[in-house]
Formats: structure tokens, sequence, C-alpha cells
């Protein structure tokens, strides 16, 4: 059977998995980089590219070592390096010896060459698509629920230890009705976890580049981190969502492209690559909505995020909303993570005393 | 009567330090010595030094531990409290100093500006990627030039006319260092001069874009050096305090911190965990692709914690092995 690597894409991975396999296609991703993927991948690629980079080059450089004949990855038009990524990465993968094709998928026309080249029948075509929707949805609850509940949790690790549960639930179903069980099933069982009734978490916003905010391994678990000091993060990158902005399905979505585009008009009036207006939106969105703070997660030489950052600021000067800055590379250490987040915590739980007083 | 006392420890990459403070927050004992690679064995010195500076009639009441060690030492002590240095520093400064606004902290390998108002932490950065403009850096020259780094302090202020440093980067600054002194300069301001040239790198990669308002106080180990000081007074072109006990704010900020929290009892394990054997055996947690390698912490046969985990299912010494 013809094996796929797709790009990695957290825990949307199983989706993603789930809808190859409708094409008759063996699927190889996992729900995060590893150690053993980044060593590969910074070996391989040129010294200053991008975190992102590296980690997907690595995950195709293993793909292909097992056995993987294609690759995917996302090679949007007009955005950033990333554009680049699947001609550099092939490149690569051949100077290496290995054989393994990347699909780019980008603005194509209606059947992007990766699905021209299955040419899959429509029927299945679609039931492939319903599926990956279906799982897509049940990831994003079981996430959004997971971070509700880190933040309160009374022994801490539990969350974590369910919702790996659910992942491995929601990757055992394989029709539509088995995922929508999964997916309704999801409300009980993480209201089952013993929550500490006292107290009142924080609220953080957790923005900036897609895959970093995706990958645990690259963003050392910070949710995880942000939950453990009491917070609630909320991560803007949600597949769904951006998958409905992309192709522009659902009406009055409040995070359609002109939504986003009218939000971040004041400070920002044209895209600049990557989703850098999206990062400045979102920043007044959790202004407005009354977030204790922000933090903006950026690969070190990450283009269109650092030339949003002096806009951050401002934004975070404007609002008085306290925002931490952080770019990660491969020689990032967890303790420097750790310490900056504890900090931040720090101010955000006086801010809060200061203002009750 | 006995006196309740209170230890802050703080173990950074250069300096453990410990301070013994009472519920008043008085400092009864303090002590600052070098890591030299030895996080356990050289807090378990320090605590020696301050088990003979304090009398006999005390109780340890508390125990906090800051700086990057935290977790290792706060693990063989038994701390009641594990907290960030960024907060800790800033306890302290604010304990000395209420008004204070702006607190600039140079350490061994990190350096933080931390912004307060109204009494209040609202900001802070920290050196990111580049150790330049740290205390390694001016051990590292001290070293060259074989001089203490006490002698390179006292012989930086007497610079009458120091000599212009390249900043950026400490490799050339180095270079730079070393034209200098061909060229023939004398040593005095050069010395002067790197002081004023790390002072540059810091607060143009630090404290980029951050509102640096009086007053303004300097601490951590760099502090100390008297160049660095003048270098900041100079260069602002305001006055900078340098606060009483500037060598071991983090310990002292760590020690107010777990006084204010005053338990019932604390998890400290005695004086005598300075004399005790403490081995560090490893494995590599396989349950994720993660691989993380977690390290044990255990004195005899007793387990006291583990680090190094990247989730939070090795924290603390429950949790299945």
């Amino acid at each position: 059977m013809t094996t796929l690597a797709f790009q990695p894409w957290g825990n949307y991975a199983l989706a993603l998995a789930a809808s190859a396999e409708s094409f008759g296609v063996k699927c190889w991703t996992s729900t995060s980089s590893t150690p053993e993927i980044l060593r590969l991948g910074v070996e391989a690629s040129p010294e200053f590219a991008c975190l992102p980079f590296k980690g997907s080059t690595g995950h195709f450089i293993k793909a292909a070592r097992e056995g993987a004949e294609y690759g995917v990855i996302v090679n949007s038009i007009g955005t950033c390096r990333l554009r680049y990524y699947r001609a550099v990465q092939q490149k690569i993968l051949g100077e290496h010896g290995l054989e393994l094709f990347i699909f780019g998928l980008g603005y194509d026309g209606f059947k992007p060459p990766l699905i021209r080249h299955f040419d899959p029948a429509l029927g299945p075509f679609l039931k492939s698509i319903a599926r990956a929707a279906r799982k897509i949805g049940a990831v994003e609850t079981m996430e959004k629920l997971a971070w509700e509940k880190r933040a309160v949790e009374r022994r801490p690790g539990e969350t974590t230890r369910l919702l790996n549960e659910c992942l491995r639930d929601l990757d055992k179903a394989r029709t539509v009705p088995e995922i929508r069980a999964c997916r309704e099933s999801l409300p009980a069982r993480f209201g089952a976890i013993p929550v500490r009734t006292d107290a009142t978490p924080l609220k953080v916003g957790l923005l900036g580049e897609a895959t970093l905010l995706r990958d645990r391994f690259l963003n050392h678990n910070i949710e995880e981190i942000l939950g453990g000091l009491g917070a609630e993060v909320n991560n803007f990158f949600l597949m769904g969502m951006e998958l409905r902005k992309i192709f522009h399905l659902g009406r009055g979505n409040p995070h359609s492209p002109k939504n986003l585009f009218k939000l971040a008009r004041p400070y920002l009036k044209n895209p600049v690559g990557g989703h850098a207006l999206e990062s400045v939106a979102y920043t007044i969105l959790c202004a407005d909505k009354g977030y204790d703070g922000i933090v903006h997660v950026c690969p070190a030489g990450c283009m269109p995020e650092i030339s949003i950052r002096p806009i951050l600021r401002r934004i975070s000067r404007d609002r008085d909303i306290p925002l931490l800055e952080y770019s990660f590379d491969e020689q990032t250490s967890h303790v420097g993570v750790l310490t900056r987040l504890e900090a931040f915590a720090d101010i955000l739980y006086d801010r809060r005393k200061k203002n009750r007083r | 009567m006995e006196t309740k006392v209170y230890l802050g420890v703080d173990v950074g990459s250069i300096s453990a330090n410990i301070v013994a403070v009472t519920g008043q927050a008085e400092v009864m004992a303090q002590t600052y010595r070098r890591v030299e690679g030895h996080p356990i064995r050289s807090v378990q010195r320090a605590l020696r030094e301050v088990r003979r500076a304090l009398p006999e009639s005390v109780r340890v009441a508390g125990v906090g531990t800051t700086g990057s060690g935290r977790v290792l030492v706060g693990a063989v002590l038994g701390a009641d409290i594990v907290k960030n240095e960024i907060s800790a520093h800033a306890r302290a400064a604010l304990r000395l100093h209420p008004d204070v606004q702006t607190i600039l902290e140079i350490g061994g390998q990190d350096s933080k500006i931390t912004i307060v108002r109204d009494g209040v932490v609202v900001d802070f950065a920290m050196n990111l990627v580049c150790a330049a403009g740290t205390g390694s850096f001016l051990d590292s020259q001290a070293k060259r030039l074989n001089i203490t780094i006490e002698e390179l302090s006292e012989r930086a202020v007497l610079s009458r006319n120091p000599t212009g440093i390249a900043g950026r980067c400490t490799v050339f600054a180095e270079s730079d260092m070393i034209h200098k002194q061909q060229v023939g300069c004398a040593q005095d301001d050069i010395l002067m001069g790197l002081c004023q040239a790390m002072v540059r790198n810091y607060l143009s990669n630090v404290c980029k874009g951050k509102e640096i308002r009086e007053p303004i106080v300097l601490q951590g180990g760099v502090s100390a050096n008297k160049g660095i000081g003048r270098a900041f007074k100079e260069i602002l072109g305001r006055d900078v305090i340098i606060p009483r006990y500037n060598m071991v704010m983090g310990a002292y900020g760590a020690a107010l911190i777990v006084s204010g929290h005053d338990g019932k009892t604390t998890r400290f394990r005695g004086f005598d965990a300075c004399d005790r054997e403490i081995a560090t055996p490893s494995f590599v947690c396989r349950d994720c692709p993660n691989l993380c390698e977690v390290i044990e912490i255990v004195d005899g046969g007793e387990l006291l914690g583990r680090s190094g985990g990247r989730c939070l299912k090795w924290e603390g010494t429950s949790g299945p092995r």
C-alpha cells in the first residue's frame, strides 16, 4: 500500500490520517515532533531556516527512511518562507538519496496535484472529507475542554492523561457515527475530573506562528505549563477555523478573513505574511474580551511574526494588557521557558490583586 | 525563646547564595559561593556557613529556592516554595526600595530588566540567545588578563579616558580589547571601555523598547563591579542605586516570599541536609516520543523529587515509575 507522510499538525494528525485512509492510502504521521525528528531536521537544514522548517524536514526524512513514498505540506503562495518549504525540502531529500515526493497544498485550482494524483472517485472522496472534518471538530472540542480543566484540576497531569486517552479513542473511531459518539462523550468525561472550586483561573491568549502553536515538542508543552500555573489558555490556531477561512465556509463566522481585517485595521492594514495579521487581530480580540494576558510564540527568524512584534507591544501598551514574547529555536532551554512563563503568571496574578483593591 | 528564620536559596549558573531572614525581614546571615559545576555540593557548603553564622536558638520556619537550579536544590533541602528568579529579585528590590520603577539585574549568564509601576511588576525581559554582557564574560576577560574580578572592578573606575570597545559580540569585543592593548592603550582604560561596551550591549539587547524610569536599582552578581555601576550612570545619565544586599538579592527575595507564606509546618529537611550524600540517577521516559531524560533526586534510599520531564507526569515524588 502507498504510504503518505503528512506534515505534523499536532493532534490534527489524527484527522489527516483518517482522511488519507479513506483514499486507500496508508498514513505516516505523528502528533508532535520528537528529539530525533528535530535532530534529523537540524542536521539537514540551513542553519538560519526557521524552526517549523527544521521540524518538518526532519519529519519527512524519517518518513522516507521508514518507507513513505509521498509527503504532503501546505505550500501556499504569498505567505512567507513556507512557500519555498516544498521545493527546498524536495532538494534536501534528493541530496540525502531519499525518494519521497512532496505534494504542496496550495492554491492550485479545484483539484490540487495531490488529489489529481490519487484521483479518487467522488463518493469516497466526499466521505473522506466528512470524516476528517468530524475528527477535526472532535479534536477541537477535547482540546478546548482540556485548556479549561487543566487550569483548575486537583491532581496535576490528570487532564493531559485523559486528553491522551480521548485522542486514542478518537483515532480508533472509523465511521462518522463512531466519531460523533466519541465527541458527544467528551463533556461528560472531562466533567468527571476533580477540580478546585475555589480557583479563579487566569485567561491567557496563545497566538503566533501556527506550527509552533500546534507542536507540543517545539513549543515546550507551553499549554501544559500555563495550565499548571493556573491559566486557562486559548490557542488561537484552530484548524477547523483555518479551513473555514480558506474555503470561505460558514456564514457569520467572527473569525472570517473580512472580520479579522476589520479588527486589525487600526494597527495593520495589509497582510504581512504567515498568520501575522491574525496575531494582531487576535491580540485586539483578547484585549476586547478581557483576557489577563497574551503569550506570543514565534520561531527565531520568522519574518511575519517578527515584523508585527512592535505592533503587539503597541497594542499591549494602548490596551493595557500584558504581553510575553518568546522566540523558539532548537537551542531554546526548557528552564528558560519555565522561568519566563512563571514570572509572567506572577505578573498577571499581581495585577489582579491590585485591580481588586 | 527560639527565633524563627526563613532561608532563601538562589542557585544560579555561577553562584549559590543563601540568606537567612527573621520574620521581620531582617537579614541574619548571608553567604555567596561560586557553584563551580556542583550545585548540590556548593549549596551544602553554603548551608554549613549559614549554620555557623546563625545562633543556636533559631528554628527554620520556611525555605524558598530560586535560580536556574531551584527545582533540584528545592528537592534536596525540602523547599516550601520554589520561585522563579524574576519574581524573587523584584520582591527583594521592592522591600529595600519600595518606590523602585526599574530593576536592572545582571548575573552570571542571565541579564534581565524588570519594570515596576506602583509597586507591582508589570513587565520584564531577559536575554534570550546570547550571554554577552553578563558576568561570565567579565570573568573570562579577568582570567585572560591574569587579574581577579575584584581587581578588574577597582581598576576600571580609575580610568580617566575609557577606550571604545565594540560590544555587540563578546568574541569581537575580545578582539577589540586585544587590538587596543597592542596599540598601547592603558589597561585601566581598556577595562572601563569593556564595562561601557557591556552596558551598551545590555541596554540595546535586553532593555530595547522598555521605558527606564527612576528610581533604578542595579543588582545581581555583576552589580558588585564598580566599573559597571559607573558605566550605567554615565550612559543612562541618571542615578543608579546599588541596594544593600546587591549580590544576594535573589536569595533575599526568596526568603521574603517564603516568610510571607507562613504555613504551619515547613518541609525543610534540617541542617543535616548539608552533610548528606545526594545521588541523581536518571532514566529516559518512553511513554511518548519526547523521550525526556528524567533526573531522580535520591538521598540514601529516599526519593526526594524528580526533574527534567516536559510534562507534569513526573512532578513531585508520587506517580508511577
